[in-house]
């Protein structure tokens, strides 16, 4: 492959780690906040890719412009699955940790059950974006306009987020929570009220990952289940719970991932980003920038 | 009348209600269909069981079709008795196929199993049904393998890739006579057995005839991005990129085509995800002049009353055109029944001896075939693929010559 060849295919592989990293921090912060994982992360992100795609096939609106929606939507669903379910599957007197996979899980299969149902299991495309179709050729790079747009969004949001948990009550409450859930409550602060807010957060993230994606993806009831099991593998490689840590490990994957095609056949091209994980665990357990 | 005499008029009668009760035990047949109804192809399922629908009104109304089992209401040598279809969810999996295969068999009972769209989900279904002594219809799998391990009860009336990937060679040797040049390739496939069984027929036929293959691309399936494997294809630029892919991928594959600014010069599918709806919907703008091999030709409607029919029938369900695979599948239930009429009986060897005996014209299918009548294989060898390309919207049966309407746009962006 040519010299032009191989900078197409990192410079894909940058633009997919950025979309990674958003999909994944998400997850990171849930898990950071209440050592819950979520494994209903997936069929989050693909209500958020329907909810996108369903607001652009009624109301015929520009995609870009009804991202707000969507992460006002998703982060008000991710708020309702805590207070539904996530609050009570915590208060197992027994064996919580199991409980709570179980109650994420079987969420993640009824999402997914209820889509193919009210959905259909029919493969949509949102094709009324300005952003589609359209390419940034630098020097015979290929960049499409529409992932060039997701990592801009992802870092934009990775910023944000920065902001918040550095600049704001509501971000050092959080901080203050992961810390230590029982002293906040003698600070005064509802446990309760931060964790929901958190799930809001978390789910709001990766609706604006779904939003993101619906421009340039297919959107079927199962395509949360790929991604997911990617964002896995960036959560624990970036070191669970760390939000900066999402963002370095969904690079590295989405370059690693590439850099993998250039060497090996393109059938295994995960496999570098599960030796890279393996590499992690034997001597970073807790990932890149884990506090464990 | 002595008293011995209606004691035996009795047991004369009773002996006469039991039989007419064992005639009428047999007023349906149950078959059963297995198919990916959830998951990733979970579309192929749901539009299976629409054709496989279609199939089973039509052998259990009457119609006035040119089709086996049509004219008459059931199947009338089993006195009438109707089709019943009980559908099983593989989701891709060849072990869930497996264990819903043996389910069908052991608890719902049925007479014979039709399926499975994956050919490797076909391959342990249909060693499951040779277990079992039990007859199985592969509609739409199309590995070459499947019908080459020696089973009994396997039957395929509808072309292998093999025969499919010759006719697409034989449409590129007639290109290439023509003055066109055609010298290179690109293998594009996923990795299970469809995508590797479909892509070592390619290469050995590429071999053989003298085209040079310069780009070899085994990707995995569902993939969340195809840009390295797409950025291989567009670097070699070959006259013919030929991918063999399931519905996520070939929709990935060209948006991702489209990202990187590659035009392929040709591009010629072997079906399966390049005959779904979902695909043109999406990219159909940049499929223009695609062409895929196919076991259907709807155009050739015009010519052969029972198909416009059958269509209609399909699109009332299905709110969309059959097409490749369902053609295939609803040809495959009709070819069943037949055989299950001859049979006159529910018994498995009986039914497989008349399907082993199946004789059907072309002009008494939908399918553009010269008949259907099986190898000792269980492989029908008349069942002609047809090549179709995709023009103004719609797809054009352009080869073979004689079924052809209208003649090849080569190259497709020219």
């Amino acid at each position: 492959m040519t010299a032009q060849g191989i900078f197409q295919v990192l410079a894909s592989g940058l633009l997919m780690g950025l979309i990674y990293a958003l999909i994944a921090v998400g997850l990171s912060l849930i898990f950071g906040l209440m050592d819950v994982v979520n494994f209903a992360h997936g069929e989050m992100l693909m209500l958020a890719m329907y909810a996108a795609f369903g607001l652009w096939a009624i109301s015929g609106i520009d995609p870009v412009l009804l991202m707000p929606l969507v992460v006002a939507a998703m982060a008000i669903f991710g708020a309702l699955v805590y207070l539904g379910i996530v609050r009570y599957a915590m208060r197992a007197k027994s064996n919580a940790g199991m409980v709570q996979i179980f109650a994420t899980f079987g969420l993640a299969v009824l999402i997914q059950g209820l889509a193919q149902f009210l959905f259909s299991p029919d493969y949509r495309s949102i094709n009324g974006s300005f952003l589609a179709g359209k390419t940034v050729n630098l020097l015979g790079v290929f960049l499409p306009a529409p992932q060039v747009f997701g990592g801009v969004v992802s870092l934009a949001a990775f910023a944000g987020l920065w902001l918040l948990m550095t600049r704001t009550d509501f971000g050092k409450a959080l901080e203050a929570t992961r810390e230590d859930q029982g002293a906040v409550a003698l600070v005064g602060i509802d446990r309760n009220k931060i964790f929901a807010l958190g799930w809001a957060l978390g789910a709001g993230l990766v609706g604006l990952a779904g939003a993101v994606m619906a421009i340039f993806y297919y959107v079927h009831p199962q395509v949360g289940s790929g991604f997911a099991l990617v964002a896995y593998v960036t959560v624990a490689l970036g070191g669970f719970g760390s939000v900066f840590g999402a963002l370095a490990a969904g690079l590295i994957v989405g370059l690693v991932e590439a850099a993998t095609t250039l060497v090996l056949p393109s059938a295994m091209k995960s496999m570098g980003v599960y030796v890279l994980y393996l590499g992690v665990v034997f001597f970073r357990p807790s990932g890149l920038f884990g506090r464990l | 009348m002595n008293r011995r005499e209606v004691l035996f008029g009795g047991a004369a009668a009773l002996t006469l209600m039991a039989g007419a009760r064992a005639a009428s035990a047999a007023d349906e047949v149950v078959i059963g269909a297995i198919y990916p109804m959830s998951g990733a192809n979970a579309q192929i399922g749901v539009d299976a069981r629409h054709a496989l629908e279609t199939a089973a009104e039509i052998v259990n109304g009457v119609h006035d079709l040119d089709l086996p089992t049509a004219r008459t209401a059931g199947l009338p040598k089993l006195g009438g008795a109707k089709i019943r279809l009980i559908f099983a969810d593989h989701q891709g999996d060849p072990q869930k196929g497996r264990a819903e295969a043996e389910r069908l068999i052991t608890q719902e009972k049925v007479t014979a199993i039709v399926g499975a769209f994956h050919s490797s989900v076909s391959a342990t279904v249909s060693a499951t049904c040779e277990r079992y002594a039990l007859p199985y219809v592969a509609a739409d799998s199309s590995s070459p393998s499947l019908h080459r391990r020696g089973l009994k009860f396997f039957f395929r009336p509808a072309a292998h890739d093999e025969m499919f990937s010759a006719a697409m060679f034989d449409f590129l040797d007639e290109q290439k006579k023509a003055g066109k040049k055609i010298e290179t390739v690109a293998l594009f496939f996923e990795d299970t057995i469809f995508g590797t069984d479909s892509s070592n027929v390619q290469r050995k036929l590429a071999g053989e005839r003298g085209y040079k293959v310069v780009a070899d691309v085994k990707y995995r399936a569902n993939s969340p991005s195809l840009t390295s494997e797409v950025q291989q294809l567009k670097s070699a630029d070959a006259d013919v990129v030929m991918p063999s892919s399931y519905t996520t991928d070939a929709l990935l594959l060209v948006k991702t085509m489209g990202e990187l600014g590659y035009k392929p010069k040709n591009m010629m599918a072997q079906a399966a995800g390049f005959s779904e709806k979902a695909v043109f919907d999406a990219v159909g703008d940049r499929l223009e002049g695609l062409v895929s091999r196919a076991s259907f030709a709807l155009d050739l409607a015009a010519k052969r009353k029972s198909i416009a029919v059958v269509n209609d029938m399909f699109k009332a369900r299905a709110a969309r055109d059959l097409n490749d695979n369902t053609s295939r599948q609803f040809n495959a239930l009709l070819v069943l029944a037949d055989a299950i009429d001859r049979a006159g009986s529910l018994d498995g060897a009986k039914i497989r001896d008349a399907l082993a005996a199946t004789d059907i014209p072309g002009e008494q299918t939908i399918m553009p075939w010269r008949a259907i009548r099986f190898g000792a294989d269980g492989q029908n060898e008349l069942c002609d693929p047809v090549l179709i390309q995709y023009l103004g919207g719609k797809f054009v049966t352009v080869y073979p010559t004689g079924v052809a309407l209208q003649a090849a746009k080569w190259p497709m962006n020219g």
